[in-house]
């Protein structure tokens, strides 16, 4: 599984969406499951993927698919 | 056996309270990450020695609180072992008895950073494992100076009463993602941080409360494992008071 693979199963799993729906559009309360509670387990699971720990300023920061694909590339991933 | 097959991370467990949680855990099946400012080959050896008598383990950790850099560090590790984490508590403080006038900035600054912000810390990094797993307790041991407003504990009980604060705040975010959070409020207990209070004060305290005598530590302990354990899986949010009765 690629890394783009991987970080796009974070939000399916995170949101409970289907394996085949887009979520390169996905925005910060987008959809009802994106909310803060959301976002929390999203933060989680991107962490535990990539085995890193994203900066506080970061996960405040990570308000789109787009945008927390910037961020994680900062943390040595190749996304 | 309330904690079998589950895992725990204790802080300030050299003495006291952090010490009779971690025996108490132990004794009650869970493996555990016992926590200590310093290295030493007695601590490291009383682990594994309360390790092989309950029949668990217990790996000692070694970070200063107020150092972030170290913290992190723990907390990368716990990532590359991939165990999940189910109880967190947070026990490692520090005491201060000073009037309210003689209380300098400094002083203030220290307890806040021990007692509250690295508190705070820690349960960012740890509640992403139990929000990741959908469940998990944190307990956080607060004190009755956090309520009770005492002479001579503005500092300390003001950190304590942040931690309260704090605890109900994450206990309202946590709560529908499976994590509960709950502060212990000892009163007057047997520990080292008792030989701080004058003894006049010591004794005057002991005459007020309705059992007559101070607590200890393994009282704490058994409180911590009804929280850490399922026997409390509708309480979150709460301070629980094991004061004696002090008024």
């Amino acid at each position: 599984m690629t890394n783009v693979e991987k970080y796009t199963e974070c939000f399916v799993k995170a949101f409970a969406l289907r394996d085949d729906e887009d979520v390169r559009p996905l925005e910060y309360q987008s959809i009802a499951q994106w909310d803060s509670a959301g976002h929390m387990v999203l933060m989680a699971l991107i962490e535990d993927c990539f085995e890193i720990m994203l900066e506080t300023d970061d996960i405040i920061d990570f308000s789109s698919f787009e945008k927390g694909r910037e961020i994680i590339k900062k943390y040595e991933v190749d996304l | 056996m309330l904690l079998k097959g589950k895992t725990a991370i204790i802080t300030g467990t050299r003495r006291g309270i952090g010490r009779a949680v971690v025996e108490t855990f132990a004794a009650n099946g869970a493996d555990i990450y016992a926590h200590a400012r310093s290295d030493s080959p007695e601590f490291t050896e009383e682990m594994r020695s309360a390790a092989d008598k309950y029949g668990v383990e217990i790996w000692p950790v070694f970070f200063d609180m107020t150092d972030g850099a170290s913290m992190k560090a723990f907390v990368k590790g716990l990532m590359s072992d991939k165990r999940e984490i189910d109880v967190l508590v947070n026990n490692a403080g520090v005491t201060h008895n000073a009037l309210f006038n003689m209380t300098t900035e400094v002083t203030l600054r220290e307890q806040f950073e021990v007692n509250f912000f690295s508190v705070f810390l820690l349960i960012q990094y740890i509640s992403k494992f139990m929000v990741k797993q959908k469940s998990g307790s944190i307990i956080n041991i607060a004190s009755t100076a956090g309520e009770d407003g005492n002479p001579g504990k503005s500092a300390y009980g003001a950190s304590k009463a942040a931690v309260i604060a704090m605890t109900k705040s994450i206990a309202a975010e946590l709560g529908e993602l499976g994590v509960r959070a709950n502060c212990i409020a000892p009163g007057v207990t047997e520990t080292d941080m008792l030989a701080t209070l004058p003894s006049v004060v010591l004794e005057e305290t002991k005459n007020s409360l309705d059992l007559r005598r101070v607590g200890l530590p393994s009282e704490i302990a058994d409180t911590a494992l009804f929280l850490a354990s399922d026997l409390s899986s509708y309480i979150t949010g709460q301070t629980i008071r094991v004061d004696g009765g002090l008024k």
